[in-house]
């Protein structure tokens, strides 16, 4: 390398140059300045302006140096533990021999010292840490497993015919970090995430291969609903009707159906299935069936039973079904959106999109082909758009775009109207007078109106969605995000007018001696199996018939789009019916796993063949946290408040179920715990911590003081950070204008040396 | 291929569980299919795999960063782009579901980098963009088009503004993009 020149003199000169050179980006192309605030980069000609010399200084650069990444990543892990806290010194810019094919520009400077200096170094800081810490730390250096396997056999210092396991620590930890998974992977909900349990994994595969990653985050959320009804089926199962079912000693006193079997209801009875009446009315499947007595277990002399108190069990399992599920929903919830928050405000996104767009697990030529037209044809418009100012209204259009607004929010406002309306009438249009139609003539019309609601609920978001075609958004996720409140909206409407009809029913029901929850299980019941019958039928009619006349009729042979929004809704919706008719119906969870099973079956064959790859592009991460954060906050908190609200307020019916001779389902389990402080000395201080801390307004008010107290800590904690950044961005500024005026004066005192070499031979000659 | 499969040995596997980020029925997945692509049963370990015949798996087949991908995780010293097995276990494991976003955004990093010198400089850029906008006419930008993209790329990823985004600097901009790990991803 030619010597840099000492002397005053020619630091004067440096100077005078430096400054020439600070205003200059790097694009040194004999001379161009640039105005900063342009910020335009040449052509890459930057690297044939620079000398041969310089370049090879640039080359040699630490951050340019994989080896100096893989210690990053070491330092990094490093004061991540608790273990060793050392501050790693910047390494000396040497070419990595860890990889042979790290075809580095500089390769041929590695020198060999540094190398054994360098793996020495890593081997001690591996040995430090204890063996389980190691392992996993090497396994997330980015070094190739043979190079991997020779580091890990040096630092355990193991001959490489040892077999592993007889490692003792090694086996610990790896029995530890099993142990965890299992459990983890049972109780969290990670069905997605973890190996060992993966239902459908080859179809997901095939499906993201076609047709991405978008499409496919709907098929894991069906998925997911899956687990979470398995789930509350199991618990319902498990404490509810086995004991139920067991115990058939217990006399049940039949549910009030007035009339007896009379031979009209014989001929219907093929109809059970459907409408949840005949065989179903008294079985396990609904609330009314359920003894309201301990179902004991007495032997002939002992003086002590082991009872099971059924109607105690209800309450509990119900509650523990409902607080399970929430726990797997928060952490979910927690999950995603952890993965999509953005810490940093984007500038802008190009540089984003460039780098991450790629979808690596599609592989069929024609989605790759049209991945790549899709990405081009983003590119292309996020290009004009920041190059055109955007469209500045006049006070014409901007009226013009209002009204059309207004207008079609007003229609789709009318329309969630009259479908109220119309679910609130049409149970009185088909009975005509009567008042509960359990003992019906026609169990057909008890069909009519899950079927209007079914279909509303499949119709009417398409309507919408035509409607809104005409509306300009600023945005291609606003749109989605109008749409999806416009759904919500219809579904929460319909499911309000329902709660709200069955509410009027109660008093009806107690003065005819009904039984008016199993009533309003049936509804419910009807109304899951109604919507799996009405999604068959879209599916068959609308995408495959219709999909076959567009492919077979259409000049272009286009496919159909799915929309994965609308029919990620509908899964929202009925499982809300269903976790509010788990009161009601505690085997409905099975008719749901029963219809999700279906509807995947359905649908999958239903994409492979009507469905083409999307064109626009869909962000999966955070779309899927709208979506759990909807089937959370209106899905889940609505039914476990209309839940709360049967259990707390609403009188349970006298002549059936569990709960018939209380005022309200919760104050059974009241009582129970007062009685637990009376009796038994072992749970006492159960009945004491009810008492004086779940009942006490002090201790919750404490409560919820505390937590407000650490979420403004949190938020003065995110605050001290966000400041940090601005700080850090600003000092890289200075190093990054720093680097820039060394590199222009390196530049610059190489061509001053070039030069005077040139000049030293000419003279010489 | 044939009826005998070739077992590896328990404690390479285990080993290999260890060391990369797949589960155990996935590296023998992965063992079966380099078997095949092989042609041979009885211990691929020494031996490697040509670049054109990695590039008949179907999962490699269309992508246009396949060359880049075979080059990246060989550690053939010919650099032809060889792979052997524990180098197909390498690109798996850099694909797979648990791999960090850290070693995802390092590879990812060094598939873009096209002339291997450590940063993406403007032409590793264009040569990146023309590959996800695919090799036809049709889709490939214009000239001014392009410029327009390279500099904003570089505006807002380059922050020391040295006119190329290193290590660091690109895997600051994959944080911020919340399906980078999910999109990054090759399942046999």
């Amino acid at each position: 390398m030619e010597t840099i020149p000492g002397g005053y003199e020619d630091l004067i000169e440096l100077e005078a140059v430096g400054r020439s050179h600070r205003a200059v980006r790097f694009d040194m192309t004999h001379g161009d300045r640039e105005d900063l605030e342009a910020q335009h980069y040449h052509e890459p000609k930057q690297r044939n302006s620079w000398s041969s010399s310089t370049q090879r200084v640039l080359s040699s650069m630490p951050s340019r140096s994989i080896r100096w990444n893989q210690t990053a990543v070491l330092s990094q892990n490093q004061s991540r533990s608790t273990k060793t806290r050392r501050r790693r010194r910047a390494p000396k810019p040497v070419s990595t021999t860890f990889s042979a094919a790290n075809r580095d520009v500089f390769r041929e400077r590695k020198t060999c010292a540094d190398d054994v200096t360098q793996d020495e170094e890593l081997l001690n800081k591996l040995q430090d840490l204890p063996a389980g810490e190691s392992v996993r730390l090497l396994r997330e250096m980015p070094l190739s497993v043979s190079k991997k396997r020779e580091i890990r056999a040096l630092c355990f210092s193991w001959e490489l015919a040892q077999p592993l396991s007889e490692n003792e620590a090694l086996f610990c930890h790896r029995f530890q970090a099993c142990f965890l998974k299992v459990l983890c992977g049972c109780w969290l909900g990670g069905l997605s995430q973890k190996k060992s349990i993966q239902l459908w994994q080859k179809v997901f595969k095939n499906i993201s291969a076609r047709f991405g990653t978008g499409i496919l985050s709907y098929f894991i959320f069906l998925r997911r609903l899956l687990l979470y009804n398995i789930l509350f089926l199991l618990i319902n199962g498990l404490f509810l009707l086995l004991p139920q079912i067991s115990n058939p000693q217990i006399s049940n006193p039949q549910i009030p159906d007035p009339s007896p079997r009379s031979p009209s209801e014989d001929e219907h009875t093929y109809l059970w299935m459907l409408t949840g009446t005949g065989y179903l009315t008294d079985s396990v499947m609904f609330y009314g069936h359920y003894t309201n007595s301990t179902s004991g277990n007495c032997q002939a002399k002992a003086t002590e039973c082991s009872h099971y108190n059924i109607p105690l069990a209800y309450i509990f399992t119900i509650g523990t079904g409902m607080f399970v599920t929430c726990v797997m929903l928060v952490y979910r919830m927690s999950k995603s959106f952890e993965k999509s928050f953005c810490t940093f405000k984007a500038t802008g996104n190009l540089a984003l999109k460039v780098f991450c767009s790629w979808d690596f697990k599609v592989c069929r030529k024609r989605s790759v082909k049209l991945q790549a037209v899709n990405i081009c044809t983003q590119l292309k418009e996020m290009l004009s758009e920041l190059s055109c100012r955007k469209k500045k209204r006049n006070l014409c259009s901007t009226l013009g775009w209002l009204s059309v607004h207004l207008l079609v929010w007003s229609i789709c406002l009318l329309c969630i109207g009259a479908c109220m309306m119309a679910v609130y009438y049409i149970h009185p249009y088909l009975e005509q007078g009567g008042s509960m139609p359990i003992q019906e003539n026609y169990p057909v019309h008890l069909l009519a109106m899950p079927l209007v609601v079914s279909c509303i609920s499949h119709l009417l978001p398409g309507f919408f969605d035509k409607l809104s075609k005409g509306e300009d958004y600023n945005s291609p996720s606003v749109h989605i995000y109008v749409s999806i409140v416009r759904n919500l909206l219809l579904k929460g409407c319909i499911f309000c007018m329902l709660c709200y009809y069955w509410h009027t029913k109660i008093d009806d029901a107690e003065k005819g001696q009904k039984c008016w929850e199993t009533f309003v299980g049936q509804e419910l019941y009807r109304l899951v199996l109604m919507d799996l019958i009405v999604a068959v039928l879209h599916i068959i009619l609308a995408e495959f018939l219709w999909g076959m006349c567009i492919r077979n009729f259409t000049f272009r042979r286009r496919k159909l789009e799915f929309d994965i929004a609308r029919d990620v809704l509908e899964l929202i919706y009925g499982q809300t019916l269903v976790w509010f008719g788990v009161l009601f119906s505690p085997l409905l969870p099975a008719v749901q796993i029963g219809k999700l099973f279906l509807l995947f079956y359905f649908k999958k064959t239903s994409l492979m063949t009507n469905f083409q790859a999307p064109r626009k592009h869909w962000r999966a991460t955070q779309m899927s946290t709208v979506f759990v954060s909807l089937l959370f906050l209106p899905s889940f908190i609505g039914a476990l408040m209309c839940v709360i609200y049967t259990m707390w307020r609403i009188k349970p019916s006298s002549h059936c179920g569990p709960f018939r001779s209380l005022h309200n389902m919760l104050l059974l389990g009241k009582q129970w715990i007062v009685d637990l402080g009376g009796s038994d000395s072992s749970l006492k201080w159960l009945s004491f911590a009810y008492l004086h801390l779940v009942d006490n307004p002090l201790f919750l008010f404490i409560l919820a003081g505390l937590f407000l107290t650490i979420i403004y800590i949190h938020m003065q904690v995110l605050d001290g950070q966000k400041l940090i950044i601005g700080r850090l961005q600003v000092q890289i500024d200075h190093e990054g204008e720093d680097k820039k005026f060394l590199i222009a004066k390196l530049q610059a005192l190489n061509e001053a040396s070039a030069l005077s070499r040139e000049v030293s031979i000419w003279a010489f000659l | 291929m044939g009826g005998t499969a070739s077992k590896l040995p328990k404690e390479l596997l285990s080993e290999y569980q260890e060391l990369t980020f797949l589960t155990k029925q996935e590296i023998l997945l992965a063992h079966k299919r380099f078997s095949e692509l092989q042609g041979r049963e009885n211990g691929p370990y020494g031996s490697r795999v040509s670049m054109e015949k990695i590039l008949t798996l179907p999962e490699l087949k269309s992508n246009p960063f396949r060359k880049r991908i075979c080059y990246v995780f060989s550690t053939c010293d010919l650099g032809d782009g060889s792979l052997s097995f524990e180098d197909f276990l390498d690109l798996l494991s850099a694909f797979s579901d648990s791999a960090t976003l850290e070693i995802k955004s390092h590879y990812a990093f060094r598939i873009f980098d096209f002339d291997d010198d450590g940063t993406l400089d403007a032409r590793d850029l264009e040569k990146l963009v023309n590959c996800l906008t695919g090799e036809t006419d049709d889709t490939r930008l214009t000239a001014e088009e392009m410029r327009q993209l390279l500099n904003n790329i570089l505006e807002e990823s380059d922050i020391d503004k040295d006119g190329t985004v290193n290590l660091s600097e690109f895997q600051h901009v994959i944080s911020r993009s919340p399906d980078f790990v999910s999109s990054f991803k090759i399942v046999l």
